[in-house]
């Protein structure tokens, strides 16, 4: 095993690292976005909404990341006849895909609080929409970041999927450095414990906000 | 106030009610009392829409329920007390009774709370204004859920069995306020298993068995003189 090597490499790959950061993060923001529309679509009264949402939910759970994300890199650019920057076609993939997941832990934790909850709200003259925003999803806010928190790092994992598309994160990263050193137990074992301490890291302040709101959940 | 007119509420193929006809009058305490799944609490949640009747018609302070009507116009007239309080846990005592009155009713904030501080000192509990429905006792959340409902003024007031989740020391408070709210003319409808407040403050007492009114009449008459025999056994099980 060359230690030399592996602290060589390290610089190169934790700027890698710092990109899978930047994706992830980015990703489950706009993907908390979506999904929170669309995990309260798919509770909606009106059966159309309700389908649409459920299609979208089913389509992006039932197919690969991969296959998004070449649809995405490969497939779209075929019918707008425009190129897509892999960054952009990585953000994409990752938070619409996200989205769903995120969108299946909002609709069960909006789901958990007690229909008299909703029933109180619309018996005072409030609409559906004003009930769910000021009574329901706060709510469910607090019992949704334990499975918020495990999306999180299952897509921080799965960002690794884009360097396919030639994305430099670090996983891509990785494979370029093996490619000019032929180090691959050095480098590989590297990346592993980079993508290990940024979830561990994750978990913990994961964990750490649940025990906040917790308290405040007793007030 | 409220008329209903051949009211059915069928849940898959059960009856729960069939043909029910009912009229309050402004000013009127209306109890509804009768054996589990009759149907009581059935009929008054199809009165604010909360059930949705399979047939026949409501009417509310002028307003027919289903239709063209806005539902939620209709719901802020009526206000409702559930049996098991349902206040909102994210929020303090204050925060629960304004947030309808700004929402719906878009009155000022600060008027909204000098209106609430006025509400939680009809129902004795001026001082809990910032409490979380949790440091409350059952007794307390159901006055508090019931300063939200008057919050709204609602011409008509829907007790859903209001003291049934509660401990037996903690009735009293709840009837006492309830009792209050009669004399000063509320319009009020309560499914109840209390028979001393049926007797003491209702004007009309209404039986109601499989999915029927079976028999109404003041609480003299349907107390002393019940004529219909599922009256009398009901009655003789539970006095």
């Amino acid at each position: 095993m060359n230690f030399e090597l592996m602290v060589q490499a390290m610089p190169l790959l934790l700027t890698g690292a710092a990109v899978t950061v930047q994706i992830t993060a980015l990703s489950v923001l706009i993907g908390i976005v979506i999904g929170l529309f669309v995990g309260v679509a798919r509770i909606s009264t009106y059966r159309i909404v309700h389908l649409l949402a459920a299609v979208y939910v089913d389509f992006l759970r039932g197919t690969p990341l991969l296959v998004q994300i070449f649809l995405v890199y490969f497939a779209l650019p075929v019918v707008t006849g425009q190129r897509i920057d892999p960054f952009i076609a990585a953000i994409a993939a990752c938070s619409i895909n996200s989205s769903a997941y995120v969108a299946e832990i909002f609709r069960a934790g909006i789901q958990s609080i007690d229909a008299g909850q909703m029933e109180a709200g619309r018996s005072l003259g409030m609409t559906w929409l004003q009930t769910m925003r000021h009574i329901i999803v706060p709510q469910a806010a607090r019992r949704v970041i334990p499975p918020l928190g495990n999306e999180f790092i299952a897509l921080l994992k799965d960002s690794s999927l884009v360097s396919v598309i030639g994305f430099e994160e670090l996983t891509r990263r990785g494979q370029l450095i093996i490619a000019r050193t032929y180090a691959s137990l050095e480098i590989w074992l590297c990346v592993a414990i980079i993508y290990l301490a940024m979830t561990v890291s994750i978990s913990r302040l994961v964990a750490w906000l649940e025990r906040r709101y917790k308290i405040d959940d007793q007030r | 106030m409220i008329s209903v007119r051949h009211l059915k509420k069928t849940f898959g193929r059960v009856e729960v009610l069939k043909d029910v006809n009912l009229d309050i009058a402004e000013k009127e305490v209306v109890v509804i009392i009768g054996p589990s799944g009759s149907g009581k609490s059935t009929l008054l949640r199809c009165l604010n829409y909360l059930e949705k009747p399979t047939g026949g018609e409501i009417t509310v302070d002028g307003m027919t329920l289903g239709g063209d009507t806005d539902i939620n116009k209709v719901r802020a007239e009526v206000g409702m007390v559930f049996q098991r309080f349902n206040l909102f846990p994210h929020m303090t005592a204050m925060e629960n009774i304004i947030l309808a009155p700004i929402k719906v009713r878009g009155i000022p904030r600060a008027e909204a709370e000098a209106d609430a501080l006025r509400l939680l000192a009809k129902v004795g509990l001026a001082d809990r204004a910032a409490a979380y429905p949790e440091q409350l006792s059952g007794g307390q959340q159901q006055r508090v859920a019931i300063a939200r409902a008057l919050a709204m003024k609602p011409k008509v007031m829907l007790f859903d069995e209001p003291t049934s989740a509660l401990d037996p020391e903690m009735v009293k408070e709840v009837l006492e306020v309830m009792k209050e709210l009669a004399r000063e003319g509320m319009t009020m409808a309560v499914v109840t298993h209390e028979m001393g407040f049926a007797r003491e403050v209702g004007d009309r007492v209404l039986f109601v068995d499989q999915g029927v009114i079976l028999e109404q009449g003041t609480p003299e008459e349907i107390f002393s003189r019940p004529k219909e025999a599922r009256t009398q056994e009901f009655l003789s099980k539970i006095l």
